[in-house]
Parts: structure tokens; C-alpha cells; sequence
């Protein structure tokens, strides 16, 4: 209740939560919302204007645009969720062995992680495509490898911060098994944290998706997603530039859409301005 | 994304200080070379261009090292340039004297006597001599195995010096492509011998690229550009251009992009510009613009030994699935025509009259239907034995060309039942695939002339080509290879004729290969340039026809406009 009047105070999020909501929608109930089948491929209706029979025109292979956004959504949130739920693991995993075990295992980990951090994750992204291979699996696997460690060591200095408060402390004391006190104690208010941390990265995650597809390593065709909409749409943009305008401005407005409430989520935990704000 | 990059520096460790200040020095940095920039700008629009005449062309890579008995990353239209055959193909599809004046075949056609012009030298000032010659033809014949696909190479016994300007070929046995494959822009062109490597084979390299052809390359930067300089020393037609600027753009998109801005002179050749950027420069009255008559095929080809491809019921029914008339117009824009046969009838023994494949699905399902692969009516793909009717198809990730036609094949296949998986992948990775048969389609273009037939039938039989890949599951392969081998050495042109029938409607019968259309180059210039025409190959660009007049060089494009209407 707390998290929503929060967000509520920012008249930016007045616009951004019904457009997050509207997007999410879009993904969920894209077969019943698309009018066409966003693979027909029609060459006797090609880049057709925006009109009553194709709402937003079609593309230079006669697909309905409109139809190819309305699944895109579902191809880039879908892909975002699985990423951040899979980052999510993973550097929990990660950062609570760190923090929890600390010493050797500790020092290893946050070695790895380093290692991680020391790189573009663009371009790290783009090698790992290189060694696995092209396709949207692995497009997802290389943004998760590319992610965790920053993760991992926000987690790991969260357990650092509440491992020696003293109702871990006493729960220790009482006998509590380890994988007991993270279930029950830790782990609640941790992942509390994160998930709002996960707000703040999906817009920066769908350009990742937007990007690789973009440059051919992502989704393969025919399947619709807005970084390949505009890939295709490139050599018409003198000529029909609302065909690289229209997936343009959907991943414009997806990245901003959860963006502004990610930053209000931030700020409002972020010590500093709290202060300043009281 | 970088921004947010920055932020993450200055959160985690702090060194915001540090961070700001490097930021502050990349703009101060980059402020400079931007008003460095508008000044040189500014200054080079001031004073007219006077110095040498200079053609700037674009290419998608540097032209390589330039060793003319190698392949990539050597560039044909650059070895073309450099260096010379001893006769040239001609565009009736003939053969014309070249660095060899003139040359005698003996009566059982084993011996072949060239008789070299005299006045010839390398850009060097070596002269060419029937030792140069021979130096250079001894050199590619040690290097056999890189040949392998030019059954020339395997066939010259020896080659002899009879005098300064007499040079031999003596074959082990007739050939009948002896003066086709002498005019192919390589391996049998010639270096300098001043040039070759310290250990004498040019497998292992070359010192400089030096040959007796009307340019020579002057300067080769990574990424950027190389430049040719006319040869002064040139023996032939004096070309009125002085330097050639190949400026290295990967992409068709900013290839046209940088013609418009001027950037660039000459849009000539296949796959360098788009066919809608094309059409869009046709209807530019600014510009001039052609295509060439066809030059190649444009083909899918067909593994006959890897996947459902390998039944021929399912090869057929792709022929008849995919409307080509449809792609031709609707991909294509008519920039190309529809193929019907893997060769042009126009080619020499091509003429075969084979039956075409019209688009049928019904009679695509049929055939399907009739060799066991069915869907009942709720499911879209069909299924044998619980197999699914599943095909991949490779192409060219960054090709934008392949990618359409590979998305409209695989929604015409869809259509009868056919679930095909579009494998967009890098140029090496595609490389791989051809040579190592790990495709069920994949596109295959043929080589044109001079190739057409017999060179790039003779290649059917290396294993690392493609199109060996996707015959080697036909039963009738080693006849096919065998009749291959025949028609090269055949003296009987009626025999070759029946050969060739032979060899081509068994390909065509058996559905190797989906033929899509006849490629043809596409040609972009703006009014200041004259001359450009098409050669009798893809490979080559005839440079030293073209002229560009004066009165237009320097002329920015926002005066263009103005030019154009001195020539309506």
C-alpha cells in the first residue's frame, strides 16, 4: 500500500502504470487482440499505408503491423520476464552463498563476479551469442550471464547488512538451521528489495532484446518483435518512415513505461533523498 | 544504454569525481575533432577540385592482398582490375586475344601455342615473357589442391618456353574449356616475377600485388578504403581516370545513403544496393540508372542426403509450392527474372527445353499427400510415422535480400504443410554449412559466365561445394559425376551436347535445386560520369571505359539538382 502511494505521488506514474498495465495486457491476450495473422505474408498488399483493412499498413512483405506489435509485446515482455526470473535465481543463489558462507567460497564468488562486471554487457552479450549460437534462447541466456553478478553483489551486501541483526542473531542462538533461518528470515525481506530492483532493469532489458534482434542475433524470422520490425524497416525509412516509427515508438514507450516507476521505486528507497525529502 | 552504464560506475564504486572528468575530457575531445572537421570541410568546398581525375566506388570489404591464384579474401573485380589472361571472354560469348596475340591448337587438341604480345610489362617495368608465363602457371599447377573445382589445373601436363614470346601448354589429354578457364579472372592470370615470395609458390603469399592490367593498387587501408592508381606503364587503352577510391561500406542501406550524399560515384554490380533503394534511384531524374541482362541464377539449394529433402516427392512438391512469379514481383520488383532451369537456356548446351515447374500447391499437396506426409484438417504441418515435415533454410543474416525471400518461401511452404526454420547466420558460419552439407536448403547461386556450364559443373564433383552436398544423396550421383568427367575431355561436340542434356535434366528431374530467378547487376551514377556499362561477366568492371567530366567534378549535391537540368 505503501509501494503504491509512493508511486502515486509522482504525476509521471499516472501515465506510465496504466501504460505498463496496458502493455501487459497486450502481451497476455495477443491472439485474441491481433486483427491478422502477424505471419501471413501477402506480396500483393506490401507496404501498404495505415487504412482501414491493416490499421497501422503492412510491412514490405505484406504483414499487418499492427498485428506484428501487438505479438511483439508478448515476444519482448515474455522474453524480459524469463530473463529477469532467471537473473533473479541465480544471483540470490549466488549472493546468499557469498554473504551467508563468506570466506573462501566468498572471495571466489565475488572473483567470478568481477570478472563479469569488468565487461560491456553489450558486448559481452554479443561474444556469448557468438560462442552459443544465434536464436532467442540464447539471446536470453547471454543477458542473463551478463546481469547476475551485479545482482549478486547488491544481494550479497544486503545478507552482509542483516546477518548480524540481532533477530537473525537470535534465531541462530535458538538453533535455527541455516537453510530454515534464510527461508524465514532473510529471504522475505530481501526479495522484497529485488523485485523492485527487477522494476528499475526491465526497460534497460528489452533494449538489450530489442538490440540483439535488431542486429540479427535474436529472434529469427518470421517471428514478430520490434527490434527486428525495425531491422526490416531500415531501407524504407526515407520513403516509409512510419514503418520503422511504429516499433520504434513501442519500444520507446515500453522502456519508458517501466522506467518512471522503477526510478520513483528507487528514489523513495534510496536513503539520501528520503532525507532531503522529509 | 551507456548512460545508464555510467550511472552504475558512480553508484557502486563512487569514483564520481573521476567518472565526470573523463566524461568532460571525451567531450573536449570530441568538440575538436568536430570543429577540425568543419574547417576542413569548409575549406576543401572552397577551393574547386582540380587534381586528379578520381572514381570513388564502394565495396563491402577491402579488396584483400590481391594474389591473383588465390580466393577470398582476394576480390574478383579487384584482381580483374590488376591483372590480365591471356585471352578474355567476350560478350557474344566468344573468345578475343588478350596478352596472347594470337594461338595455334594442335590437330589431336593436346598442344596449345600462345603467341604473347611484345610491347607487354608489369606495372613494375618487368617485361611479360613466356618465362613470366610459365613462372606463373607452374606455380598455380603446384598448388593443385587449392584448384581442385578447375579440372584445367589437373590437366596440364607441362608448360613449355619455346621462345621469349612462345609459350606451350601441353595437356595430358584434350579439354575442351582450355581457352574459357584462361580467361577466368583467376588462378591463370599473371604476377610479376619480381613479386613472387622468397620460396617461389605464391600459395604462401605475395610480395606486392603487380600485374600488367590497366591499375594498380596503391594503398590498402583496413576497414577504409584501397586506392588504384592507372598503370602509366599500361600497354593497352589508356583509361582517362587516374585513381580509383574503393571505399569500404559493408552495408547496402548506407552504400545508397552514401551515393545520395555524394559520397560515392558508381553503384555497379549484384547485392550492392537493395531493389526498392534501386527502383527509388531509377525515378530520381538526377541519376542514371540500368540493369544488366541476366548474369547468374539465384537458387535454393536441395540436400538430397540429409533430411525429409531426401525424397524427391518432397524436392518436387517445393518446386511447386513457391510461387516464384509472386517473389520475382513482389521482392525482387522486377529487377530480376523469373528462373525456371538451374543454367539460362542462353548459356552454351543449355538450350534443353526442360519442362518448367509452375506454382501448383494443389498439385504440391498432392504430391505430398501421395508419399505419405499428411495433416489432418486441425493441424498445420504435416507428419509421416510421427516425423514432422520439418526443413531448416540458411541464408545470409545481414543479407536483407535473402532474409525476404527466405521469409516468403517459408510462408508459401507453410502454406501446403511444409514447417521450415529460417537459419540466419554469419557469412563464415554459411560458408561452413554449404561445404559441409549441414542444410536441408540453402541458397546456392550459380557462377555465370564464363563458368556456365562447364566450370561450375566440374565443380559438382568437390566435395566442398554445395551443390556436391546436395546431389551426394542422389542414387545416380556417381553417373552424374561420371558424365561430368566425360564432357570435359570430349572432342565430339555432339557428344558433349548429349552429355550436357544428360547431366542437366537428371538435376532438373530429380529437383536439386529450386530455381528463383536470373540475377542481374544493378547500376546507379549521377550525370558527371560516363561510359559505365556492363562487361560480359559479373566479375569484372570495366574502370578504364569510364570518364568523368570535368565540368561536374566538385560539384556539391545540393547543386546537383541544377546539373541535372542541363541534362534533362
Amino acid at each position: 500500500m505503501h509501494l503504491i502511494k509512493t508511486l502515486l505521488r509522482r504525476k509521471l506514474n499516472w501515465v506510465a502504470l496504466p501504460l505498463m498495465l496496458l502493455f501487459g495486457f497486450t502481451a497476455l491476450l495477443a491472439p485474441w487482440l491481433a486483427p491478422h495473422d502477424p505471419e501471413q505474408v501477402d506480396l500483393s498488399q506490401r507496404l501498404a499505408a495505415p487504412g482501414a483493412g491493416h490499421l497501422l499498413g503492412t510491412d514490405h512483405l505484406g504483414r499487418d503491423i499492427l498485428s506484428r506489435l501487438i505479438w511483439g509485446a508478448r515476444v519482448s515482455l515474455g522474453s524480459v520476464l524469463i530473463i529477469i526470473s532467471l537473473v533473479m535465481l541465480l544471483s540470490l543463489v549466488v549472493g546468499c552463498a557469498s554473504g551467508f558462507m563468506g570466506g573462501i567460497t566468498d572471495s571466489v564468488l565475488m572473483r567470478i563476479c568481477e570478472v563479469f562486471l569488468s565487461f560491456p554487457t553489450f558486448i559481452l552479450a554479443m561474444f556469448l551469442i557468438a560462442v552459443l549460437g544465434m536464436g532467442m534462447t540464447n539471446v536470453v541466456l547471454a543477458i542473463v550471464l551478463t546481469h547476475w553478478a551485479w545482482y549478486a553483489r547488491i544481494i550479497r551486501s544486503l545478507v552482509l547488512g542483516m546477518k548480524h541483526r540481532e533477530y537473525i542473531l537470535a534465531a541462530r542462538v535458538a538453533g535455527t538451521a541455516p537453510w530454515r533461518l534464510f527461508v524465514r528470515h532473510l529471504a522475505p525481506s530481501i526479495l522484497a528489495q529485488l523485485l523492485i530492483l527487477a522494476t528499475l532493469d526491465i526497460g534497460h532489458m528489452m533494449l538489450h532484446v530489442s538490440g540483439l534482434s535488431f542486429l540479427g542475433l535474436g529472434v529469427q524470422p518470421p517471428t514478430p518483435e520490434w527490434g527486428v520490425m525495425i531491422s526490416d524497416a531500415r531501407q524504407y525509412i526515407w520513403t516509409y518512415p512510419e514503418q520503422i516509427l511504429f516499433p520504434g515508438a513501442m519500444i520507446f514507450l515500453a522502456v519508458m513505461a517501466f522506467n518512471i516507476p522503477g526510478d520513483t521505486l528507487r528514489d523513495s528507497l534510496d536513503p539520501v533523498i528520503r532525507a532531503e525529502e522529509v | 544504454m551507456a548512460f545508464l552504464q555510467v550511472t552504475r560506475a558512480v553508484s557502486t564504486d563512487g569514483s564520481v569525481w573521476r567518472t565526470n572528468r573523463a566524461i568532460v575530457c571525451e567531450w573536449g575531445r570530441r568538440m575538436r575533432i568536430w570543429v577540425l572537421a568543419v574547417v576542413l570541410v569548409s575549406a576543401a568546398a572552397a577551393v574547386p577540385a582540380a587534381g586528379p581525375q578520381t572514381l570513388v566506388y564502394s565495396w563491402s570489404g577491402n579488396v584483400g592482398p590481391l594474389n591473383p591464384h588465390l580466393y577470398s579474401p582476394n576480390q574478383m573485380f579487384a584482381q580483374a582490375m590488376v591483372y590480365e589472361p591471356l585471352v578474355r571472354y567476350t560478350a557474344e560469348g566468344g573468345i578475343a586475344p588478350w596478352l596472347a596475340a594470337a594461338w595455334e591448337i594442335s590437330a589431336d587438341r593436346r598442344i596449345y601455342t600462345f603467341h604473347l604480345r611484345h610491347e607487354v610489362s608489369f606495372s613494375d617495368g618487368t617485361p611479360f615473357t613466356a618465362q613470366a608465363a610459365k613462372k606463373n602457371f607452374d606455380t598455380v599447377i603446384a598448388n593443385g589442391r587449392s584448384h581442385s573445382w578447375l579440372a584445367l589445373v589437373a590437366v596440364i601436363a607441362e608448360v613449355r618456353v619455346i621462345d621469349d614470346h612462345t609459350l606451350q601448354l601441353i595437356l595430358k589429354q584434350p579439354y575442351y574449356p582450355v581457352l574459357e578457364d584462361l580467361a577466368l579472372v583467376r588462378p591463370f592470370r599473371f604476377l610479376s616475377p619480381a613479386a613472387f615470395p622468397p620460396g617461389g609458390q605464391t600459395a604462401d603469399g605475395i610480395r606486392a600485388p603487380i600485374g600488367t592490367g590497366p591499375w594498380r593498387l596503391a594503398e590498402s587501408r583496413l576497414g577504409e578504403y584501397d586506392l588504384f592508381l592507372r598503370n602509366e606503364r599500361y600497354w593497352g587503352f589508356r583509361p582517362k581516370i587516374e585513381r580509383i577510391r574503393v571505399k569500404v561500406i559493408s552495408d547496402p542501406n548506407t552504400c545508397a545513403v552514401a551515393f545520395q550524399a555524394g559520397e560515392i560515384d558508381l553503384i555497379y554490380g549484384d547485392d550492392q544496393i537493395s531493389p526498392f533503394t534501386y527502383m527509388l534511384f531509377r525515378g530520381d531524374r538526377r541519376y542514371s540508372s540500368g540493369t544488366s541482362p541476366p548474369l547468374a541464377t539465384r537458387a535454393l539449394a536441395l540436400n538430397s542426403a540429409h533430411g525429409p529433402t531426401r525424397e524427391i516427392a518432397v524436392r518436387r512438391a517445393i518446386q511447386h509450392a513457391v510461387d516464384k512469379e509472386a517473389l520475382v514481383k513482389g521482392v525482387l520488383l522486377d529487377t530480376e527474372t523469373r528462373a525456371d532451369t538451374l543454367l539460362s537456356p542462353t548459356r552454351p548446351y543449355c538450350n534443353l527445353g526442360l519442362t518448367p515447374r509452375g506454382h501448383d500447391p494443389a498439385l504440391a499437396e498432392r504430391l505430398l499427400d501421395d508419399a505419405g506426409w499428411r495433416r489432418t484438417d486441425d493441424e498445420r504441418f504435416r507428419s509421416k510415422a510421427g516425423r514432422p515435415l520439418s526443413l531448416d533454410l540458411c541464408f545470409i543474416g545481414k543479407s536483407a535480400l535473402q532474409k525476404s525471400i527466405a521469409e516468403v518461401v517459408q510462408a508459401d511452404l507453410q502454406q501446403v504443410g511444409i514447417r521450415v526454420l529460417l537459419k540466419g547466420v554469419e557469412e563464415d558460419m554459411f560458408g561452413k554449412y554449404q561445404k559441409e552439407g549441414a542444410f536441408h536448403m540453402i541458397f546456392n547461386d550459380t557462377w555465370g559466365p564464363p563458368y556456365e556450364p562447364h566450370a561450375y559443373c566440374s565443380s559438382m564433383r568437390v566435395p566442398s561445394h554445395a551443390d556436391y552436398q546436395a546431389q551426394a544423396g542422389l542414387p545416380m550421383k556417381a553417373d552424374i559425376d561420371a558424365w561430368i568427367a566425360r564432357v570435359l575431355v570430349s572432342t565430339d561436340e555432339n557428344e558433349r551436347r548429349r552429355l550436357y542434356r544428360e547431366i542437366l535434366s537428371t538435376l532438373h528431374d530429380q529437383a536439386v535445386y529450386l530455381p528463383i530467378s536470373y540475377t542481374t547487376g544493378l547500376m546507379v551514377h549521377g550525370p558527371d560520369l560516363a561510359g559505365v556499362a556492363y562487361g560480359p561477366t559479373r566479375y569484372e568492371i570495366a574502370f578504364e571505359a569510364m570518364v568523368k567530366k570535368q565540368a561536374a567534378t566538385g560539384l556539391s549535391p545540393a547543386t546537383e539538382g541544377h546539373h541535372a537540368q542541363l541534362h534533362p
